[in-house]
């Protein structure tokens, strides 16, 4: 089954939010998903550890440089997704997660600081996809969108596009429901009503669908 | 909406076969370090390595010899150790041992 890695070494683009909603609407939709907390900070854990686990998901914390390579062959078996999460910075732990990745995602704010900072897991997946000699396929998706976009926003996605990058659509719209998952735990169909909550989970189950679209070879 | 907006067709997911040989490894590792993604965990061997001087002699010397040996010490920057050291090479020397 495949492992999505989930990198930016640049902190604060929402990782691990989208490792969530991933990981818990593919879940919801059938999956058996296992997820890898890399990052020092743990967010993965501190949502896991707030409430009862979804059905079919798993999370494993602490996952180290030394470790990430083995722990993913572990998982990576049939019958389940490997989702990683890791730290928002340029560490050899992110290097070596990518190179065992099937999907890499990197979650990017419509700023130019997050998309100069982004590209630079772009420029990494090519090196290792040439040192490697393996095809990595990676695809970006802004988080933290508004409703009308910006003009910063069309014009990252203009030049990202022009370079033939992968833009997951839709991209994960700035919702309360999204952030409260850390403090509910669970998932968005479990968690108290926070705002929109119809909005909210069609947005997370619309991207969770493109990523399986990409899973699946569905993407031409 | 329904409950379920899409479904995994498990059969449908595929892994690629990944190269996890520690040359891949190395090659990951380099490629990483050449636009900075280096290691940032903490060593586990950090700091001053311990002295391999751990045999202790109990000698009790005439009154100004200790603080000459001392003094020694001091000055060249080595521990009394080394002057003892250096003390029985020489006899060893003398003595043919």
């Amino acid at each position: 089954m495949p492992t999505v890695v989930i990198a930016s070494p640049k902190g604060g683009a929402g990782k691990s939010t989208t490792a969530v909603l991933l990981g818990t609407e593919l879940a919801h939709a059938g999956a058996n998903v296992v997820m890898l907390d890399c990052d020092p900070n743990q967010s993965l854990t501190l949502w896991a550890d707030r409430g009862p686990l979804p059905d079919r998901i798993s999370v494993l914390s602490s996952v180290s440089e030394s470790d990430i390579v083995k722990t993913i062959k572990r998982h990576d078996t049939d019958g389940q997704i490997v989702i990683v999460d890791l730290e928002g910075v340029a560490s050899r732990l992110v290097s070596r997660a990518i190179s065992q990745a099937d999907l890499v995602i990197t979650p990017m704010r419509a700023t130019t600081l997050d998309a100069t900072i982004g590209v630079r897991a772009l420029q990494l997946i090519s090196e290792e996809e040439e040192a490697l000699d393996r095809k990595i396929p990676y695809a970006v998706v802004f988080t933290m969108t508004k409703a009308i976009k910006s003009k910063q926003h069309t014009g990252i996605a203009g030049s990202l596009a022009e370079q033939g990058v992968d833009l997951i659509n839709p991209p994960l719209m700035e919702r309360a429901s999204f952030s409260a998952l850390f403090e509910f735990g669970g998932d968005l169909h479990t968690m108290p009503a926070q705002g929109n909550m119809e909005g909210a989970i069609e947005n997370a189950a619309q991207f969770a669908q493109a990523v399986y679209q990409r899973l699946a070879g569905e993407m031409g | 909406m329904t409950d379920k907006p899409f479904n995994i067709d498990l059969g449908r997911l595929k892994t690629r076969e990944k190269d996890r040989s520690a040359q891949a490894v190395e090659k990951t590792d380099r490629a990483g370090e050449e636009l900075g993604f280096v290691a940032r965990e903490p060593q586990k061997k950090r700091g001053r390595k311990p002295s391999p001087r751990t045999g202790q002699v109990h000698a009790k010397v005439m009154p100004g010899i200790s603080e000459e040996i001392a003094n020694e010490a001091r000055r060249r920057g080595v521990q009394q150790g080394v002057i003892i050291e250096e003390a029985w090479k020489l006899y060893k020397n003398k003595s043919g041992i």
